[in-house]
Parts: structure tokens; C-alpha cells; sequence
């Protein structure tokens, strides 16, 4: 019997010649999407979906209830005048950083570099315990500048504090970001601008910095999303205590007084759409904008 | 010259800013004492005794060793095959995946441990409060840097003509895969997964939000131990740099020998 | 029975066809180019035959068995691709031991046939080393010694020759048709070459627009080409419409004529030699032992290779001559 089923089953297998079919590569690539379905997209989506009342109501009320809200309305404001400076901060020190970096000899160069790469690792609630170790009520730092009567208290936990927090994990990303950008800069240029008669200011503020323009635009945005999106170093910090969209979706799922799961949604939708808005005016002002393709 | 001092000068102050709260948490960490005064008081590792003999410490540590090596072996096991399919089967769809593995990075853990936690909190697939879960969010972060690195080594191999060389010497497709590009992936993925740990190790909102305590990684025990002493989570959080840093420094030294 | 045998070969890619109605026999041993512009489909046509890219139609056999939709792996067919496709994590031994291997042949066995086709391809003292370390020459013998060693039915070359320099290019010319001669192995190779294709081969295809448009030995397809195609591809023929040949021979075609630019003689301008035609020298070119003229005759110009003999009977723009152009070197060209 084995070889007439056999028979029946070659010319089969020959008509489907397996060497050109694509379906072990769709075998090999299903389980691949259905683990990225499950814990990306699908999630993503049910944040869409869900983020209409749960006790019935037009799709949009969560969305007018938030907006109409003073407390979630701070709380827009806190992230973005947090995510605004720190990404602000950390790019300025990011750009003369690469600068100089790129400046100095190769030894000193790649040990830097390799520092930073190190240092990117830095951040969430480590590098919320190390500011406070630092810089709280009673951090080392904290005890030099007030023996020197440089400050009279800390501010660790207000704003401004965690602006100094994200501007730290922000630099090492910006420079890691930055460093292959200026790529983009050719060294004669600067030697060219030199025997033009311009000094170093004239030449970063003509040619440097609008060569780099898009690059630094991009940079700022991945910052800037990577800040509005930050939840464990503000968490950490002051456990929970500070008004941020972060801070309020998660509390809104998994706190410990007020679950209301479809706000949470809402306000995930809204942080969603603020960081596409942003992208979005990044890419139009980039086609505007000189390139040199 | 002076600008050659002003720009060495320049990656000076950056080491040393970026290294303050490296070494002020290392000093502390290895002080007896340090609230009242300029300086710190009297040498001592007694604080990394007290952690590293803290049986709740090491189960953490366990936990997240368990997570993380769960994970890149699963990341391993979907992405390999997937990169392998993509630039073999559909060459075409490789620029639709270098988008679509950046999703994750578009939609903050926190965004999406809403959807997850209605998801997966009860009904049939009940998730919520196992690791398992962390094993799912893990691969989308782990995803695009694995991704990346693999689809990168790839590229610079024509892999559709040396699958054919080996089909036509008589190998099948998975063992033309096994044999000549596995090969050539191999630096590539070590350092991948060395840079996809570090990143997991530190992972703190899907840990915090999904499992919490049920199942206590490094990172959550780190947060639970906030009203410790100072002294001993400078310990704890020494301990976690010092083994971030040695493995994304082994991470950046396969690479470097890779390119050479 | 043909030793191999191809009957309505057809292929499309998305309703572009890349070939269609290719048929051919080859005898066993013999030695095939496959000859043409880039994008005619020749490359494709080889990947259809290792069996690498799926047919539409089309029967292929091979010592009458039909492996039209046998596997790669079943073929008995090697390969030799354009850009050698060394494994890059295996030493040259290691590459030419592969397809051994997959035979699962003794470990004994697998090592003297790799030092044999080692020293076919001349390749001693490169046993241990890996395909990054090795010149373009060298990889294209490790990719032929690969291939060969497997002892295929058929092999096939893609344009091997193309990604070296001249010099090189040659002398593996001739060691590629040494080692076919020797091991009698029936061969097609693809190349968009004309010198390579007339130096080497037993026959040559043509192939044009995804059709072969001519079969022919390399001197028939050089001196007798089947359409306007070949002709533009074989040479620098010399084109003449039905317009340019009336005026300049008189004749009456629907076609094209074919003249080839060494056929023209020229003559001193004072010759009255009945048939000759006058013509002014518009252009030279020194191309080393033959010198490129061209000239205009009543009007259409024409391109003419001379022997360069002696210096002094080199032309100069503006001089005139008088050409002379045999009745049996034109032909006729179907349009």
C-alpha cells in the first residue's frame, strides 16, 4: 500500500515544486507576526477602541472630558514643558558634545563614545535612586552646594528636577544619535570657511548647523517623543506624585483607588495623536527646508 | 592650540557630567556614613554584603535573569527565521518591516500595557500577573535592535544567490541556512542580544504594571526598596550598572570585531 | 536522442515577459553561448535551467529524462554565478568540499576530490584560505572547482569572466575551455561579450528581446547574421535602410543590408576601375593593427577597418578615395 500512496502523492509534490515556493517563508515568518500582533498591535488597537466611555456615551465625550479638564489639562502641560526643555537641554549639550568629540584624538574619542554608549543604559529607576543619592534633601551634592552656600534647599522633586533627570538620559541617546549625523559635515569646509575670513561662530551659524538642520530636527523629535513617553525615573522619583500623562494613564489602570481603564485609553490616544502631530510638523518643515539630495 | 584644548575640554566636562551620579552612588555605596556632612565617613562594603546575602534580592535577580535570557531565546527563535524568510522569500517587504518594527518605539509601554492589561488580565488568555506576558512585551522591545543588527548582517551577503549555490551542490533550504548564512550571522546576533539584555534588565513599566510583585524582577524590587536605606540601594543600583556596563561593553566589543 | 533538450521555454514576470519560445538541443560535450544585451533574459533562461526560478511552459530534458520541475538539488546540474556566491564562512576547501558533503560521500573520499579539482583550477596553497583573502581570479577558479567537482551533467557559467580585468579575463578564458575539453562536459554560458562568445564557443544563441533569434556556429553568426539585431550586436556592421541603398549601390531592398566594415577596400582616388565608388574620409580612429575610417559615400556614411600596414598609407580627414564593396559581402536583412 506504502507504494501506491506514494504514487498518488509525487506528482503532486513535483507540480509543487518546493524549491520556489514561498510558503516556508510564510511559515517561518507567521509565528514572528503573530507574537508582534499580540503584544504590539493589537494592544495599540484596543487603546483605539476603547477609548470611548465605558458606560455608554458618545465616542468622543472621554476625549472632551479630558480636555475640558484643569487637572489632566496640567498634566499635558507638565509632560510637554518637561519633554520641551529636556530635549532642549540634552540636544544643545549633545551637539557641542559631538562636536568636540569628533575633534579630538581617537583614543579619547573612542573611550568616550564607549562611556556614553554605557552611560545610555542609565535611566528609569536607577538613575532616579542615583539623582536622589545626589541631589534629594540630603544627597552628597546637595551637601557640598549648601556647605558652599551655593543653594539654600533641593528641588529634586519639582519640575525642574525632573527636567534634570531627563535631560541626563537624554544626552547620551542625542550623542549616540548625532555622532554618525555629522557625517554629513566635511572638514575642509570649516578650513574653507577659515580662509573665507569666517572664526568658528560664523561658520556653525552659516554652514554647520543648516547642513545639520535635519538631523538635529529628527533628534530633537525622538527626544522629545522619548521624554513625552518616559514614565519610570518621574515614577520612581516621586512615586506618582507629579502630574503627568504618563503618570495619570497608569494610574488610571493600575493604581490603587480609581481604575477607569476607558480614560486611560483616551488620554493614551491623545498622547499618541500629540506625538504624530509633532512628527508630522517635523516632516513638513524638513520638505521645506534645504536638502541635499 | 587652544581650540584643541577647548574641545578636549568639552569631552572632559561631558565624561564627568554624564559620571557624577556613577560615582556619587558608587561613594555612597561603599560609605558608612554620609547625611551631615561634606565628606563621607568610613570605608565599608558592608552594604553589598547585607544585598547580596538578601534572598529576596537574589530571586529579583533570578526573575529578571529568567525574563530576559526567556526572552532573547524567544526573540532568537521568531526573529532568525523571520529576517532569513524576509531577505530569502519577500526581499520586497524589508522596507515595510524596517517601519513595522519601529512600532513598538511609537507606542510608549505605558500606552500599551492599557491595552494589554484589558486584554490579557482574565478571560481565555489570562496573562496578566505571570511572566509570561513580560515575554511577549519583551520581544517588541527587543525586536527592533534585533531586527536591525540581523536584517543589517544580512545585507551585506547576496544571500538569495549563495542559497542557490547551495541548492544546486545538493542542500535543502534549511540546511543551505544552516550552513552558510547561520555563519554569518552569528557576531551580529551575539551583540544584539548583548545590547537587547542590557535594555530588557532595566525594563520597568511592563514589569511594574503587568506583574508587579508576583513575580519580582530586579527592577521592581529596586522601586519596592525605595524607603530602604540610601546606603543600601546605592549598593543595589551599583551592582545593576556595574552588570549593565560589563555586558553592553562586551556587547560593543563583538561589534567593533565584526567590522574589522 | 539529444543529450539535452529544450522545447517552449516561457517565462513572465507580472505579464513582462522575460522569455518565450526558446527551444534548442545540445549535443553531450558540447559548448553553447548564450549571447546577448543585458535584460534580453539570458540570465533568467540559466536560473530556469539550474531550476533556482519556476518555468511557465516549457519541457526540459536531459538525457531524455524530464526534469522540467525537478529540484535544484536533483538536477545534476552546476553553476557558476556572476558574483561566484562563495560561501563566505568557509576556507576554499571547505567551499569545494560542500556539495561532497551533501552527498555524504567518506570523509576520505571528499578530501582527494577536493585536492584533484584544487589542482584542476591550479589553486595549491589556497586550500586554507577564506574568500575575503583571495583576488577575483582566484574566486572565480574556487567557484568553477566548486561546481565541477560535484561532476554536474551541465554546467553553467553567468557571465563569469565579467567582474575581472582584461588580462585576467583571458587567460581564464582559455583555462575554462581547457578544463570543458578535458572533461567533456557539456556547457552553456551566458555573457553579453561577442569576443568571448566567438573565442570560445561550439555554437553560439543569440538571444534578443527574450527570443533566440539566432543558432549558428560563432562564424556563421558573425558573418550571416539572421536579423538586424545580430547584425548591430555581431560587429560594427554597417546598416543600410532602403533609402541609403539606393543611393549608394543602386539597389532596391524592403530589408536592411549587412556590410561588414572589414569587406570595404579602399583605392586610391584616381582609380578608374569600373564600380567604384568615391567617398571622402570624414574621421580616423588608430586603433593599433587596424585603423577605423569613416568615410561618406554619395551621402551615407560607412565605417571601414583597415590593416594598419605603414604609416605612410594612413589617411587624412578630408582626402578622397574610391571603395570598393564586393556583391557577395552584402546581405540582406529581413526586417
Amino acid at each position: 500500500m506504502a507504494t501506491a500512496k506514494l504514487a498518488v502523492i509525487a506528482p503532486a509534490a513535483a507540480e509543487r515544486r518546493p524549491a520556489f515556493g514561498r510558503w516556508p517563508g510564510v511559515l517561518a515568518l507567521l509565528p514572528f507576526f503573530a507574537v508582534l500582533l499580540a503584544f504590539c498591535l493589537v494592544p495599540a488597537a484596543w487603546v483605539l477602541i476603547s477609548s470611548k466611555p465605558a458606560d455608554g456615551g458618545m465616542w468622543y465625550a472621554n476625549f472632551a472630558e479630558i480636555l475640558s479638564s484643569p487637572f489632566y489639562r496640567q498634566a499635558f502641560g507638565n509632560s510637554l514643558d518637561v519633554s520641551l526643555w529636556s530635549s532642549l537641554a540634552g540636544l544643545v549639550i549633545a551637539v557641542v558634545g559631538v562636536a568636540s568629540l569628533r575633534r579630538v584624538p581617537g583614543r579619547l574619542r573612542s573611550a568616550a563614545v564607549a562611556f556614553t554608549n554605557m552611560s545610555s543604559n542609565l535611566s528609569g529607576v536607577p538613575l532616579a535612586f542615583a539623582f536622589i543619592i545626589l541631589l534629594g534633601t540630603n544627597g552628597t551634592l546637595t551637601l557640598i552646594l549648601r556647605h558652599w552656600g551655593w543653594i539654600d534647599d533641593a528641588h529634586l522633586y519639582s519640575l525642574n528636577g525632573l527636567i534634570l533627570i531627563y535631560a541626563y538620559f537624554q544626552i547620551p541617546l542625542g550623542v549616540l544619535v548625532l555622532y554618525p549625523a555629522f557625517d554629513a559635515l566635511d572638514d575642509d569646509w570649516q578650513h574653507a570657511a577659515s580662509q573665507l575670513g569666517a572664526g568658528p561662530f560664523s561658520y556653525w551659524w552659516h554652514v554647520g548647523l543648516p547642513v545639520l538642520a535635519p538631523a538635529l530636527a529628527g533628534t530633537f523629535i525622538l527626544l522629545f517623543a522619548n521624554a513625552m513617553g518616559a514614565y519610570a525615573s518621574a515614577f520612581a522619583l516621586t512615586a506618582g506624585n507629579v502630574n503627568l500623562v504618563t503618570i495619570r494613564i497608569a494610574s488610571l489602570v493600575a493604581g490603587d483607588i480609581f481604575l477607569q481603564p476607558d480614560l486611560a485609553a483616551a488620554l493614551a490616544v491623545l498622547l499618541m495623536a500629540l506625538l504624530a502631530l509633532v512628527t508630522a510638523v517635523n516632516h513638513w518643515l524638513l520638505n521645506r527646508s534645504y536638502r541635499g539630495d | 592650540m587652544a581650540t584643541e584644548r577647548y574641545h578636549r575640554g568639552v569631552v572632559y566636562l561631558l565624561v564627568v557630567l554624564l559620571a557624577l551620579p556613577v560615582l556619587g552612588t558608587l561613594i555612597y555605596s561603599l560609605s558608612e556614613r554620609w547625611d551631615a556632612t561634606v565628606l563621607p565617613h568610613g570605608l565599608t562594603l558592608h552594604w553589598y554584603t547585607t544585598l547580596w546575602l538578601d534572598d529576596r534580592f537574589l530571586m529579583a535577580f533570578w526573575h529578571s535573569l529568567v525574563v530576559c535570557l526567556g526572552t532573547l531565546l524567544l526573540s532568537t527563535i521568531l526573529i532568525v527565521p523571520a529576517v532569513f524568510a524576509i531577505h530569502y522569500y519577500f526581499p520586497r517587504l524589508d522596507r515595510w518591516m524596517n517601519i513595522l518594527i519601529l512600532l513598538p518605539f511609537a507606542v510608549p509601554p505605558v500606552v500599551s500595557s492599557v491595552g494589554l492589561l484589558s486584554l490579557y488580565a482574565d478571560g481565555p488568555i489570562s496573562l496578566v500577573g505571570t511572566p509570561w506576558i513580560l515575554l511577549g512585551c519583551y520581544f517588541t522591545i527587543a525586536l527592533p535592535f534585533m531586527y536591525r543588527m540581523l536584517s543589517d548582517s544580512l545585507r551585506v551577503i547576496n544571500v538569495r544567490e549563495l542559497v542557490d549555490a547551495a541548492h544546486l551542490l545538493g542542500a535543502s533550504t534549511p540546511r543551505a541556512f544552516w550552513a552558510v548564512i547561520l555563519p554569518g550571522l552569528r557576531k551580529g546576533l551575539l551583540a544584539s542580544l548583548f545590547i537587547s539584555f542590557s535594555f530588557l534588565f532595566g525594563e520597568f513599566v511592563f514589569a511594574n504594571m503587568l506583574v508587579g510583585t508576583r513575580y519580582e524582577t530586579l527592577q521592581v524590587y529596586l522601586y519596592n526598596m525605595r524607603n530602604a536605606s540610601g546606603h543600601f540601594t546605592s549598593a543595589l543600583v551599583m551592582s545593576y550598572f556595574i552588570f549593565t556596563f560589563a555586558l553592553t561593553w562586551m556587547a560593543m566589543r563583538i561589534s567593533r570585531q565584526e567590522r574589522t | 536522442m539529444s543529450f539535452v533538450e529544450v522545447s517552449g521555454f516561457a517565462k513572465s514576470y507580472g505579464g513582462n515577459t522575460v522569455f518565450e519560445d526558446i527551444n534548442f538541443v545540445l549535443a553531450r560535450g558540447e559548448f553553447v553561448t548564450l549571447l546577448g544585451p543585458s535584460g534580453c533574459g539570458k540570465s533568467t533562461l540559466l536560473r530556469c535551467l539550474a531550476g533556482l526560478v519556476s518555468l511557465d511552459a516549457g519541457q526540459f530534458r536531459v538525457e531524455g529524462e524530464d526534469i522540467t520541475y525537478a529540484v535544484p538539488q536533483k538536477r545534476g546540474i552546476g553553476m557558476v554565478f556572476q558574483s561566484y556566491a562563495l560561501f563566505p564562512n568557509m576556507t576554499v576547501s571547505q567551499n569545494i568540499a560542500f556539495g561532497l558533503k551533501m552527498q555524504k560521500l567518506a570523509a576520505k573520499v571528499v578530501a582527494s576530490k577536493v585536492a584533484e579539482a584544487i589542482e584542476l583550477v591550479e589553486l595549491g596553497g589556497k586550500e586554507r584560505a577564506y574568500p575575503a583573502a583571495l583576488s577575483g581570479g582566484q574566486r572565480q577558479r574556487v567557484a568553477l572547482a566548486r561546481s565541477l567537482v560535484v561532476e554536474p551533467r551541465i554546467l553553467l557559467l553567468d557571465e563569469p569572466l565579467s567582474a575581472l580585468d582584461a588580462r585576467i579575463r583571458r587567460s581564464l578564458r582559455q583555462q575554462i575551455l581547457d578544463i570543458q575539453r578535458r572533461l567533456d562536459l557539456t556547457t552553456i554560458f551566458v555573457t553579453h561579450d561577442q569576443e568571448e562568445a566567438l573565442t570560445l564557443s561550439d555554437r553560439i544563441f543569440v538571444m534578443d528581446r527574450g527570443r533566440i533569434v539566432q543558432q549558428g556556429s560563432a562564424e556563421t553568426v558573425y558573418t550571416r547574421p539572421a536579423n538586424e539585431a545580430v547584425a548591430r550586436f555581431m560587429g560594427n556592421y554597417n546598416l543600410l535602410g532602403p533609402q541609403e541603398s539606393r543611393l549608394l549601390l543602386g539597389l532596391d531592398i524592403d530589408g536592411h543590408l549587412a556590410i561588414r566594415p572589414e569587406v570595404i577596400r579602399l583605392f586610391a582616388a584616381d582609380d578608374v576601375t569600373p564600380g567604384l565608388i568615391p567617398a571622402t574620409v570624414m574621421h580616423s580612429q588608430l586603433l593599433g593593427n587596424v585603423v577605423r575610417y569613416q568615410v561618406e559615400a554619395k551621402g551615407v556614411a560607412l565605417q571601414i577597418d583597415c590593416l594598419n600596414r605603414r604609416a605612410a598609407d594612413l589617411l587624412s580627414d578630408g582626402n578622397r578615395v574610391m571603395l570598393h564593396i564586393a556583391p557577395e559581402d552584402l546581405q540582406e536583412i529581413a526586417p
